[in-house]
């Protein structure tokens, strides 16, 4: 019983990680069309900015951690600037961009490779001490994790929900020629979609760099599982996404439990490639 | 008689191929213009080119005394030139009363936003029953209004319609058409692009019929030629009888 609620928990802190990461996915597909292969080292990158800001400057995790989420925003911002708009136009948009940000991937982590080194770096944890939940102990820093992730997501959708400038990018995603005849700037709302999932990517990178180890590779497993959420939820629809996300990490959670970690990449990549068969549009897609 | 609007000499097209060859059109401060002639000649080209989706090759636009040529659609709704486009799918997966709401986009129109939103209902009743409900679940009727009710939020000085009744039933038809002539009577000026002359002369004081991307003829409602006329002026002298 009490493996089985450790487990639990476990998941909700691994969902919580992946719907930080997917939710941003989410946002940049359904407004410019583009699969962001970048979204991970982006996340590494807001956990290298924190750990300079926060360890090097001594000016604390909080700045280190709102640091690493705008830092990650910018770079995103001109990311989608130099290697997504000048492919706007073109045919083979999804194919070209999807090099493009390979490529942004391959730069951010080489460059962080040059610029901060390939010693392990930590944060320290945001809020000290542990929480018993469920039975299980587990840190603070993922309790507040776990607390975070939904307020953050359900902040996310009322913005595109109930704003009118939320709102504008899924109508960009939709309707490019519409949404301009209305007086929305649509490169402006393609920057801004990149923008917030790149922030959201440097958040989670910060967050995470007091659980796990800060390297310029530790983007890319995040992003696989990711990804492996958006097939499993479907892109395009940020509750379905969410959810996805949670499932995903119970699934893996239970997965690490009961055939371990070696195993586990190959079950959900299995799981992956049924969905992609047969529910292609994903679990929880309509269309 | 001052201009609202003046296109002169205004050549647009789709890479290599050219739709717009020279054309000039205006509008006098208070009147209401018509678009009419073949398909595929130029009509939605000239309106794209105005909102800013196409840039023109040659040739000005000026709104109200500035010089719009190269304004890009967000400047040009921003200074009140709203384009309804033709067959406007808009946003399927968006309920009516967000799209209505989003398109109070520019700081100008945002500001009137709760007074139009309530003309916008009075004027389609039927937007009003279906507020809540997704646009790709709306007949083409009821699309056409919500198109119109969007342009109608954008707080326009003059409004572009293209086509504005194209593929509706006659019923459905006439209640678009009456529509439009109260949006008319309430002082916006339109542009309206149709097939049907006698309708656009009904609607607005002078009509330009384009083909070949110019303006071949001129009409005002005072000299409005009759049925056969009409006739003759899509299909020539041999195709009226």
């Amino acid at each position: 019983m009490d493996a089985l609620l450790a487990t639990l928990v476990s998941g909700l802190v691994l969902g919580s990680l992946y719907a930080l990461m997917s939710s941003g996915l989410s946002l940049v597909w359904t407004t410019l069309g583009v699969f962001n292969f970048s979204h991970g080292a982006l996340m590494m990158v807001g956990a290298f900015v924190a750990w300079t800001i926060s360890e090097v400057l001594g000016l604390g995790p909080v700045v280190g951690i709102l640091s690493g989420t705008l830092a990650a925003g910018l770079i995103g911002v001109i990311i989608e600037r130099l290697l997504v708009r000048p492919f706007y136009n073109n045919r083979n948009m999804l194919l070209i961009t999807a090099m493009t940000t390979l490529a942004a991937m391959v730069i951010l982590e080489r460059g962080a490779q040059m610029i901060w080194g390939a010693r392990l770096k930590q944060l320290p944890r945001l809020v000290p001490g542990e929480v018993q939940i469920l039975g299980t102990t587990i840190s603070a820093h993922e309790a507040l994790l776990i607390v975070l992730a939904p307020l953050i997501l359900v902040a996310l959708w009322r913005f595109t929900v109930m704003t009118n400038r939320g709102r504008s990018l899924r109508a960009v995603g939709q309707n490019q020629d519409s949404a301009a005849l209305l007086g929305i700037d649509v490169p402006v709302a393609f920057a801004l979609a990149f923008g917030i999932s790149a922030a959201l990517a440097g958040l989670t990178g910060a967050l995470l760099g007091s659980i796990r180890f800060i390297t310029p590779t530790m983007g890319s497993e995040p992003l696989t599982k990711a990804m492996i959420v958006v097939i499993f939820g479907g892109l395009g629809n940020l509750g379905a996404t969410a959810g996805a996300a949670y499932l995903i990490g119970f699934i893996e959670a239970f997965l690490i439990f009961g055939l371990g970690l070696y195993w586990t990449p190959f079950v959900l990549f299995l799981l992956m490639i049924l969905v992609l068969l047969f529910r292609p549009n994903g679990v929880f897609g309509g269309k | 008689m001052r201009r609202l609007l003046d296109i002169t000499g205004l050549r647009a097209g789709y890479g290599a191929s050219r739709v717009l060859n020279g054309l000039s059109v205006h509008i006098d401060e208070g009147e209401s213009i018509g678009l009419f002639g073949p398909n595929g000649h130029g009509k939605s080209t000239l309106l794209k080119t105005i909102s800013g989706l196409l840039r023109p090759t040659a040739g000005s636009i000026a709104f109200d005394g500035n010089d719009i040529t190269t304004q890009r659609p967000p400047a040009v709704v921003a200074a009140g030139l709203i384009h309804a486009p033709q067959g406007n799918t808009l946003f399927g997966n968006m309920r009516i009363a967000e799209t209505l709401e989003l398109a109070a986009f520019s700081k100008r129109a945002k500001a009137e936003a709760t007074r139009r939103i309530e003309e916008v209902y009075v004027l389609f009743p039927r937007l009003a029953e279906r507020k809540q409900q997704f646009a790709r679940t709306l007949s083409g009727g009821e699309r056409q209004m919500l198109s119109i009710g969007c342009a109608l939020m954008c707080a326009p000085r003059l409004l572009m319609l293209d086509e504005p009744t194209l593929g509706l039933s006659p019923k459905l038809k006439e209640e678009l058409a009456g529509a439009i002539a109260k949006i008319s009577k309430t002082g916006v000026p339109l542009i309206v692009v149709e097939q049907d002359v006698e309708f656009l002369l009904s609607l607005t004081d002078r009509l330009y019929m384009i083909e070949h991307g110019e303006v071949v003829r001129e009409i005002s409602s005072a000299n409005a030629p009759d049925h056969e006329e009409v006739m003759r002026l899509y299909f020539g002298a041999e195709g009226a009888h």
